[in-house]
């Protein structure tokens, strides 16, 4: 299904206010079987990061090695492509983090 | 204002390729009917639990296209609740009779879904999950892997226990005619498995699944007619956030807790009280913390008293999933809570063969939407 360019465009304005915020791995899970765009990314962790602010937020890592899955590693919000698009669609880039 | 079970039926679930959605339906409705001694005109509406047909099959409009399977023009509405649409359905439908503006309604849970590859399915199946998580590239097993995760660490519980749910629901899948698994499993088996999002693997996800399953209840005084009326005495729901991550645990479901809470006060029991129950195991986390969730087990206990034989048939106090549960008795998620309330219903009926649970009089049902962003709680008693 392609995105909406309204809905991209929407959330692009609050997406640049969270790069390069810094937090610490609560939970991590590697995927091995995704959903089709993010096929070609696959083994990935997702994590679980509770931010400096005291917030939650949910994310895939990157630059990442076996190493850096522990609870407690610091990580750094960075703005990335998301995932493989369709030929028609927009390119989304997202929010991930990488390991500090 | 009693709450009374007239039919149930369920389709056999699996991959069930030679078969519509029109033909899964038609078959449970009329079978439901059938047991419940009425005909299609004296229902008076239609609740369908659904959750995939637009994303799959571009179907919307879905009560005014089953309720042509029963040949009659009533009111249909259908209720969509991530995997628990079937158990939102019927608490709407029960809402409908006790508001007093039907007497007697068909309720059907369905899904199709082996019509499509596993990335599609994959990815239709996070419609329940958050825009967080999606954008996250997190899959439904992923998100309650992290849960996994948790209550491993929390509560120094092995991956071998948590498979211990696997094994228990595949031996009870072997004494159920219509599950789509019906071959035991090990714990080695479980663990050897291909890794889907670490520490879950194959055998700790139910499948992917094709099914129907209807009942037909009433409000009316049916005493006289039914030889063993089974009651629905309590019909609750519960919801939480979303994401996962905005919630303050990882390990417990809020959603369950508030709407089993609720339950046990309306229907005047406690935990101990429920013989057998029918417990939403997507994943093998999930009825390990749903035990718990629903004060079976104590906290932190509930996948060490599966792995002890607690809830297995003819050894446990509580049983659970006799029917094989989602794992193996499959998972069209539109369609589990109201398979659940047919496996409850044949057991205090006591007319569930080689799966019987010994002196049943009270069952439960526990149906999970998302990752525990909505739940619905059904108790039943003879």
């Amino acid at each position: 299904m392609v995105t909406s360019p309204v809905k991209l465009w929407r959330r692009q304005k609050n997406t640049a206010t969270l790069i390069g915020k810094k937090g610490k791995i609560l939970q991590w899970t590697i995927i091995r079987v995704p959903a089709k765009s993010f096929i070609d990314q696959a083994p990935y962790p997702v994590v679980i990061v509770k931010m400096q602010n005291g917030e939650n937020m949910i994310g895939q890592l990157v630059d990442w090695q076996q190493k850096d899955l522990i609870i407690g590693r610091e990580v750094v919000s960075v703005l990335r492509r998301l995932r493989t698009e369709q030929e028609e669609d927009v390119i989304y880039y997202n929010i991930k983090f990488r390991p500090l | 204002m009693k709450i009374s079970i007239l039919g149930v039926a369920a389709t056999k679930f699996g991959e069930l390729w030679s078969v519509s959605p029109r033909v899964l339906a038609k078959e449970a409705m009329n079978n439901a009917l059938k047991q419940s001694g009425l005909k299609a005109g004296d229902i008076d509406a239609l609740f369908v639990g659904n959750m995939l047909s637009e994303i799959l099959g571009n179907q919307a409009n879905l009560g005014s296209l089953l309720v042509e399977e029963l040949g009659v023009q009533i009111p249909a509405f259908r209720i969509e609740g991530a995997c628990a649409s079937g158990g939102l359905a019927l608490h709407n439908a029960i809402n409908s009779i006790k508001s007093g503006q039907y007497k007697t309604v068909l309720v059907l849970g369905i899904e199709k879904m082996t019509d499509h590859s596993q990335d599609e399915i994959t990815n239709a199946l996070m419609a329940a999950g958050s825009d967080e998580e999606r954008m996250a590239g997190a899959t439904f097993p992923g998100v309650y892997a992290l849960m996994a995760q948790a209550y491993m660490k929390q509560y120094k519980v092995s991956e071998e226990e948590l498979a211990s749910v696997s094994v228990k629901n595949h031996y009870h899948g072997t004494l159920n005619p219509k599950a789509q698994f019906q071959f035991s499993i090990s714990v080695a088996d479980v663990m050897k498995s291909a890794k889907i999002a670490d520490p879950l693997k194959l055998l700790d996800c139910s499948p992917i699944s094709d099914g129907a399953a209807a009942v037909v209840i009433t409000g009316e005084n049916i005493i006289k007619k039914v030889r063993k009326p089974i009651q629905i005495v309590a019909s609750e729901v519960g919801t939480d956030t979303l994401s996962l991550c905005d919630r303050k645990s990882f390990t417990s479901l809020l959603a369950v807790i508030d709407a089993s809470t609720k339950a046990y006060k309306k229907a005047g029991l406690r935990p101990s009280d429920i013989d057998v129950a029918e417990i939403h195991d997507c994943f093998s986390i999930s009825e390990a913390i749903a035990t718990e969730d629903l004060g079976f087990s104590k906290k932190g206990e509930g996948a060490k008293d599966i792995a002890k034989g607690k809830r297995t048939l003819f050894k446990g106090d509580i049983i659970c999933n006799p029917s094989g549960g989602l794992k193996a008795c499959g998972h069209p998620v539109g369609a589990t809570g109201i398979k659940q309330i047919v496996e409850i219903t044949e057991q205090l009926r006591g007319v569930a063969g080689k799966r019987q649970v010994e002196n049943a009089r009270i069952g439960l049902t526990h149906n999970v939407g998302g990752s525990g962003a909505v739940a619905a709680i059904h108790i039943l008693r003879i």
